[in-house]
């Protein structure tokens, strides 16, 4: 099997300060749980941010693929192409 | 030397700090600190060079403990917070209880889903304690309306009191390695037997340093009405124990209703204790008439405190960590309410006074003269 792809991630400004203030990450992965295990791996203070400590994403951020919510795909099994963009955003709450 | 009277505020939007000089004339406000969101549990850590503490739970990111070395000028995350081991399968959902250990680093720590934390080095790294966080009644315990929390930690030597809502009453006598249910005399109003071993929905539980095997317990009341299964059960709500938690019997009697959330105890006497009894249904004082009431001999008669208070038309909460009480000669006492007002009641709450009226909605009030 060939190297994973290379994804970007982009991240919210609350979350920048666990990742020395960048605003997207490069890593290389074949699908968003493989995504999430590369940030658990190297990104640990931003990754217990994202995932809780079942390895669940938290129930109020939401994970979109491209212009598509993960959860409308195939959730943390979607799988990841070269140049993919992987947003990660909070809900929309409040009011 | 102790000079200034230290308020820590948690509220819906962050931690606040007040303080002022021992008159307690003029509180200055600081804040609020954390990134405005729920703070559901603070702690004034008086022991070596202050530190105040503070939850910070979010709904999007995850659970935070923040920690201010400066006396609440700022606040800054420590290193990590109480998580539970990867493969237990329950994530934290909420900090409800902070307080000190032994040494001066040791911290305590009472979350949601019901569940005990310690750490050994002032919050930078937590340890699940196994002892009642996998205790075999743990997965049979349910939530509240407030969520199933442990917020109650209260440390006498070797023995360890915890209150879960809705757990009941846990205590352990070997410093935390086992806990067993201690609800003798514990009523429930939700269950058919009125008086299950575990599974009450204890609100709070004090304590008096000097007088360790007196505590007293304002519980889930407000079921006298009850006309189901195991018939009514008035006046459980406020209880009073005298062997060390071991056993607990009503001291209810006398109050306008036995539903509440604090319960507070006079610093220099083990007899003098304050409730905020509240309607079962709205949880607002009853009457819409708030007040403070106190008994002066281990709860056989109370008296009701509200010069200064709103006479009418007052529908506020004070939820269980709202109320504390200075330890200055003649204390004072302090609640927060849900519609974010701070009040002093100044002479062990004689004469009450709003200190500040448009907070957020205030979960939390600690008080320590540092």
């Amino acid at each position: 099997m060939g190297s994973a792809p290379t994804i970007t991630i982009y991240l919210p400004a609350p979350l920048r300060t666990y990742c020395a203030g960048a605003t997207q990450l490069s890593i290389e992965a074949r699908t968003v749980r493989g995504a999430l295990e590369e940030l658990e791996r190297t990104q640990s203070a931003l990754y217990r941010n994202i995932c809780d400590e079942t390895g669940t994403v938290r129930r109020h951020l939401n994970v979109f693929v491209n212009a598509d919510n993960m959860r409308d795909l195939e959730g943390v099994d979607t799988t990841l192409t070269a140049g993919d963009e992987v947003t990660i955003v909070p809900a929309v709450s409040g009011g | 030397m102790a000079d200034r009277v230290v308020l820590t505020i948690g509220t819906k939007k962050g931690v606040f700090v007040a303080d002022a000089a021992k008159p307690r004339r003029m509180f200055s406000l600081r804040g609020p600190f954390g990134p405005g969101i729920p703070v559901y549990s603070t702690l004034i850590d008086t022991r070596g060079t202050p530190r105040l503490y503070a939850s910070s739970c979010s709904p999007f990111f995850g659970m935070k403990v923040l920690r201010s070395t400066d006396m609440g000028k700022s606040f800054k995350e420590t290193k990590s917070a109480p998580a539970f081991p990867k493969d237990d399968g329950r994530a934290v959902a909420n900090i409800w209880s902070l307080e000190p250990g032994d040494g001066k680093k040791e911290l305590w720590c009472g979350v949601e889903p019901a569940s005990l934390f310690r750490s050994h080095d002032g919050g930078d790294s937590w340890e699940m304690v196994p002892g009642i966080s996998n205790h075999e009644h743990a997965r049979k315990w349910q939530p509240g309306n407030g969520g199933l929390c442990m917020h109650t930690i209260i440390r006498d030597g070797n023995r360890v009191h915890l209150g879960i809502s809705t757990g009941g009453h846990y205590l352990s006598e070997d410093g935390g390695e086992t806990f067993q249910a201690s609800n003798q005399g514990v009523g429930a109003g939700f269950a058919p037997d009125p008086y299950p071993e575990f599974g009450q929905c204890v609100h709070k539980i004090a304590r008096h340093d000097e007088a360790p095997g007196r505590l007293y317990m304002q519980n889930h009341g407000g079921w006298a009405e009850w006309t189901g299964p195991g018939g009514p059960r008035p006046d459980i709500g406020v209880l009073r124990s005298d062997d060390y938690g071991h056993s607990w019997r009503s001291i209810a009697k006398g109050l306008p209703s036995d539903f509440g959330f604090p319960i507070v105890v006079h610093p220099d006497d083990a007899d003098t204790v304050y409730v905020m009894p509240l309607e079962p249904a709205t949880r607002a004082c009853p009457g819409g008439a708030p007040a403070v009431w106190r008994s002066e001999n281990g709860g056989d008669s109370w008296s009701r405190l509200a010069r200064g208070l709103p006479k009418k038309e007052s529908y506020f909460t004070i939820l269980r960590d709202a109320m504390d009480i200075d330890r200055l000669k003649t204390p004072a006492l302090y609640f927060g309410t849900t519609t974010g007002q701070l009040w002093i009641g100044r002479e062990g709450g004689e004469k009450w006074e709003c200190l500040f009226d448009s907070l957020p909605p205030i979960h939390n009030v600690k008080v320590a003269v540092v």
